[in-house]
C-alpha cells in the first residue's frame, strides 16, 4: 500500500513561490496498477519523484507499507529504493557499451544481493523479458524495444514491490509500445508488484486499475474513491 | 555496493573511454618512468659506492690525516702558518697546494693511542717505469696492498707469503709486457725503476770525480737518470678492477714492507721524505662502532682529521642522495603535471556519465558508493600510468644495463640500475594514492549529482 497525504511541493519564496504540488492524497493497493496522467507541467512526475523518495515533499507524508518515507534519513531511503523499488524510464538509460548481463546485474550489485545468486536472477529477469538470447549482447546493438525489454529485466530483477515507469512506451512505436504494455502488466500479474505508470498515453492508462489525472499540480479526476479532490482556494 | 563491485565496475567504465584513459595514464607514466629510473640508478650507484668501499676498504681501519682540506673540510680562503711538516699534495677538490702530511712522529704518536691496534701508511710511489726484457717501458705507479683489499685474480694468489719483493700485476699489463696469458706471467720477474735523489756519497763521489752536471739541463738529466732498478716476481694477476678507486685501474700492489722501501727510496733527500698523506689505523675490535667511534674522537683530540670508513661511504652516498633527489624532483613535477590531467578527465567522465549516475541513485545507490565509484576509477588510472611507466623502465633498464656497464668501463656484470620490486610497488601505491586524491573534486561532484536533474537529460 502506497499513501499519499496531503503531499505539496513549491519551489521558491514569496512572489516567486511555484507550486507543483497542491494538497496531493491518494492511496495505491498492493499489486495494483496505477496511472498518472497529465499534461506536461501537470505535476504527474514531481509526484512519482516524491512517491518514490527521489525528491522530497514540502509538506505531506508518503507511507509505503507501514514505513513513512518522510521520516527516514537519505541513507534509509537510498536502501529502501535499492530493495523494494525500481524504475522505466522513457530514454530508458541503459548502459550502451555494457553487456544485457552487467546492465541487468546493476540493482543487484546497488542492493548488495548475495553472489551466488545474482548470475541466477539475472539470467531469470532476461527470460522473463524474452531477452535470454542476448544476455552477453551489448547494449548498443539493441533495438528501442528490446531496449526497453532490457530496463524492465532491470527493473524486475531485484523483485521490487514497486515499479515506476515513467513514460515506457514514449520512445516506442505503437506496436512495441503495446509489446512493452503487455509485459509491463503481465509482469504486474505474475510478480505481484505494484506498477506506477507516468503518461501521456491514454491506451496505457485506460489498462491501469487506477487513472488519476492531473492539472496544474493537482488532482482532477481520480478514478478510485479514496483519492480526495482537493481544489485551490484561488 | 560492495568494494569489488565498484572496482569492477570503474574498471569497466574506464575500458569503454580506452583513448581517454590511455592518454591521462601515459602522462602519470611519464613521471613513474623518471622516478623509477632514478630510483634504480641511485640503488645501483649505492650498491657500487658500497661495492667500492669494501673492496678497498676495511670496516674496522680510520683514515687519518694531518690536513682538513684532504677530507674537504679546510678552509682554504684564509692562510695557513707554515711548519716543516707541509708537502705538496692534492686536495679533495683536486687542487695541488701544499698539504700538512703525516710525519713518523705523529704516526709514532698515533700507535700509542688506546685502541689502536695498528697504523699502516697509505703508500703510492711515482715508478719511472716498469718493464721486462725485450720490452718496452710503461710508466706505473705503486701502492702498498691491503690486505682488506678484494680483488678478482685471473692468476696466481695473495696468501700470507706475500711479502718482500712480489707485486700484483693488473691484466691491462699483460700484453704490453709480452705475457702470453696471466698464468704465464705468474712467478716471471719484472723490473721496476724507482726515481731517486742523490745521496750524499753519491754526490761526493762525482764532484771528487769531477763529472757533476756543468748546465742546469744536465743536472735535470742527471737527476732523471738517477733511479735504482728492482726486480719484483709476479704473485697474482688482478682483473680489470670492477670497483677500485677511478684512476688507479693500473696500479701495482706491493706488500706493505716493499712499499715503505721503494717508498725510501724515492723520496730519501727530499722533503717529502716519510711524509704520508693519509694513514690508516686498525682500531682493535673495530668492528663495533662503538669501538671505532672512540678511538676517532681519541685522535681527534690530538689534533689529526679522522674519517670512518662509514662516513666516507656516508659521504660517497649523500651526494649520490642528493643527485637522486634532483632528478626525482622532476619527475615530481611530472607527475603533479598529470595531477591535473586526471582531474580533467574525471569531470569529463563525470560529465558523459551523468545518466549513469542518476540512474544509479535512483536504483538506491549510495552518495559514497558513487564518490567511491569515481575515485576508484581515479586509482585505475593511477595504477595503469604507474604500471606502464615502471614496466617500461624496467625493460628499457635491463636493455641499457649491459651498454651503461661498457661505456663507463665497469666490469661485466656490474649493474648501475638495479629495480627493487618493492620499490616499484610502493611506487605505484603511491600514485594510486595521488590519483584518488586527484579524483576526489570530480567524484565529489558526481556524488552530490541530483539524480532528477540527471534523469532529466534527454
Amino acid at each position: 500500500m502506497i499513501k499519499v497525504n496531503d503531499v505539496s511541493k513549491t519551489y521558491g519564496k514569496g512572489d516567486n513561490l511555484f507550486t507543483a504540488l497542491y494538497k496531493i492524497s491518494l492511496e495505491v493497493p498492493e499489486g495494483s496498477t496505477v496511472a498518472i496522467i497529465g499534461k506536461s507541467g501537470s505535476g504527474k512526475s514531481t509526484l512519482m519523484h516524491i512517491m518514490s523518495g527521489l525528491d522530497h515533499a514540502s509538506s505531506g507524508e508518503i507511507v509505503i507499507g507501514d514505513k513513512s518515507l518522510t521520516e527516514m534519513k537519505a541513507k534509509q531511503i537510498d536502501a529502501f529504493r535499492a530493495s523494494e523499488m525500481s524504475f522505466i524510464f522513457q530514454a530508458f538509460f541503459v548502459e550502451a557499451n555494457q553487456s544485457c548481463f552487467q546492465n541487468v546485474m546493476l540493482p543487484l550489485e546497488i542492493a548488495k544481493s548475495p553472489r551466488s545468486q545474482r548470475k541466477k536472477r539475472v539470467e531469470a529477469a532476461l527470460k522473463a523479458v524474452g531477452l535470454e538470447e542476448k544476455v552477453d549482447a551489448l547494449a548498443s546493438t539493441l533495438s528501442g524495444g528490446q531496449k526497453q525489454r532490457l530496463a524492465i529485466a532491470r527493473a524486475i530483477v531485484n523483485r521490487p514491490k514497486i515499479i515506476f515507469a515513467d513514460e515506457p512506451t514514449g520512445n516506442l512505436d505503437s506496436a512495441t509500445g503495446e509489446l512493452v504494455i503487455d509485459l509491463l502488466f503481465e509482469l504486474n500479474k505474475k510478480l505481484k508488484c505494484t506498477l506506477v505508470v507516468v503518461t501521456h498515453d491514454g491506451e496505457l492508462a485506460d489498462k491501469c486499475a487506477i487513472r488519476i489525472e492531473m492539472k496544474d499540480g493537482e488532482i482532477i479526476s481520480a478514478s478510485n474513491s479514496k483519492t480526495k479532490k482537493v481544489v485551490r482556494r484561488v | 555496493m560492495t568494494t569489488r563491485d565498484i572496482i569492477r565496475r570503474s574498471g569497466r567504465s574506464l575500458k569503454s573511454a580506452k583513448g581517454r584513459t590511455i592518454l591521462t595514464a601515459l602522462a602519470i607514466a611519464v613521471g613513474t618512468f623518471a622516478l623509477t629510473l632514478t630510483l634504480a640508478a641511485s640503488n645501483g650507484a649505492t650498491a657500487y659506492v658500497n661495492k667500492i668501499i669494501n673492496d678497498n676498504f676495511d670496516p674496522s681501519e680510520l683514515i687519518v690525516t694531518a690536513d682538513p682540506s684532504i677530507f674537504g673540510q679546510a678552509n682554504t680562503s684564509s692562510p695557513k702558518e707554515y711548519d716543516p711538516s707541509f708537502g705538496t699534495g692534492v686536495s679533495n677538490s683536486g687542487a695541488t697546494t701544499q698539504i700538512k702530511k703525516i710525519t713518523q712522529a705523529d704516526i709514532d704518536t698515533i700507535a700509542k693511542v688506546d685502541g689502536v691496534a695498528s697504523v699502516r701508511e697509505d703508500i703510492t710511489v711515482n715508478a719511472r717505469y716498469m718493464t721486462r726484457e725485450g720490452q718496452k717501458k710503461y710508466v706505473t705507479t705503486i701502492a702498498s696492498y691491503n690486505p682488506a683489499q678484494k680483488p678478482d685474480l685471473l692468476a696466481g694468489g695473495l696468501g700470507a707469503d706475500f711479502n718482500g719483493a712480489k707485486l700484483i700485476l693488473p691484466e691491462g699489463f699483460l700484453q704490453s709486457l709480452g705475457f702470453s696469458s696471466a698464468e704465464n706471467a705468474i712467478g716471471k720477474s719484472v723490473i721496476v725503476s724507482i726515481p731517486k735523489n742523490f745521496s750524499p756519497d753519491q754526490l761526493k763521489a762525482q764532484l771528487l770525480a769531477g763529472s757533476f752536471a756543468q748546465t742546469p739541463e744536465q743536472l735535470a738529466k742527471s737527476i732523471q737518470d738517477n733511479a735504482d732498478n728492482v726486480v719484483f716476481t709476479v704473485a697474482a694477476v688482478s682483473k680489470k678492477p670492477a670497483t677500485s678507486r677511478p684512476g688507479t685501474e693500473l696500479y701495482i700492489y706491493t706488500s706493505l714492507d716493499e712499499a715503505r722501501a721503494l717508498n725510501d727510496i724515492s723520496t730519501s733527500g727530499s722533503t717529502g721524505f716519510r711524509k704520508y698523506n693519509s694513514i690508516f689505523v686498525k682500531v682493535t675490535n673495530g668492528n663495533k662502532p662503538s669501538n671505532l667511534d672512540a678511538t676517532a674522537g681519541r685522535i681527534r683530540d690530538l689534533g689529526f682529521q679522522v674519517r670512518t670508513v662509514k662516513e666516507t661511504q656516508e659521504f660517497l652516498t649523500n651526494i649520490i642522495g642528493v643527485l637522486r633527489g634532483i632528478v626525482a624532483g622532476f619527475g615530481l613535477i611530472a607527475i603533479i603535471a598529470s595531477v591535473f590531467g586526471i582531474i580533467n578527465t574525471m569531470y569529463i567522465s563525470v560529465l558523459q556519465r551523468t545518466r549513469e549516475i542518476g540512474l544509479m541513485k535512483a536504483l538506491g545507490m549510495r552518495r559514497r558508493d558513487i564518490g567511491r565509484l569515481f575515485r576508484f576509477e581515479a586509482a585505475w588510472i593511477g595504477f595503469l600510468g604507474g604500471a606502464i611507466g615502471s614496466i617500461s623502465a624496467v625493460v628499457l633498464g635491463i636493455a641499457l644495463n649491459p651498454w651503461i656497464t661498457k661505456q663507463l668501463n665497469l666490469s661485466a656484470g656490474t649493474k648501475l640500475l638495479i629495480f627493487v620490486p618493492l620499490q616499484i610497488f610502493t611506487l605505484i601505491a603511491i600514485l594510486m594514492a595521488i590519483s584518488i586524491m586527484a579524483g576526489w573534486l570530480p567524484s565529489r561532484k558526481a556524488a552530490k549529482l541530483d539524480p532528477i536533474e540527471a534523469l532529466r537529460v534527454e
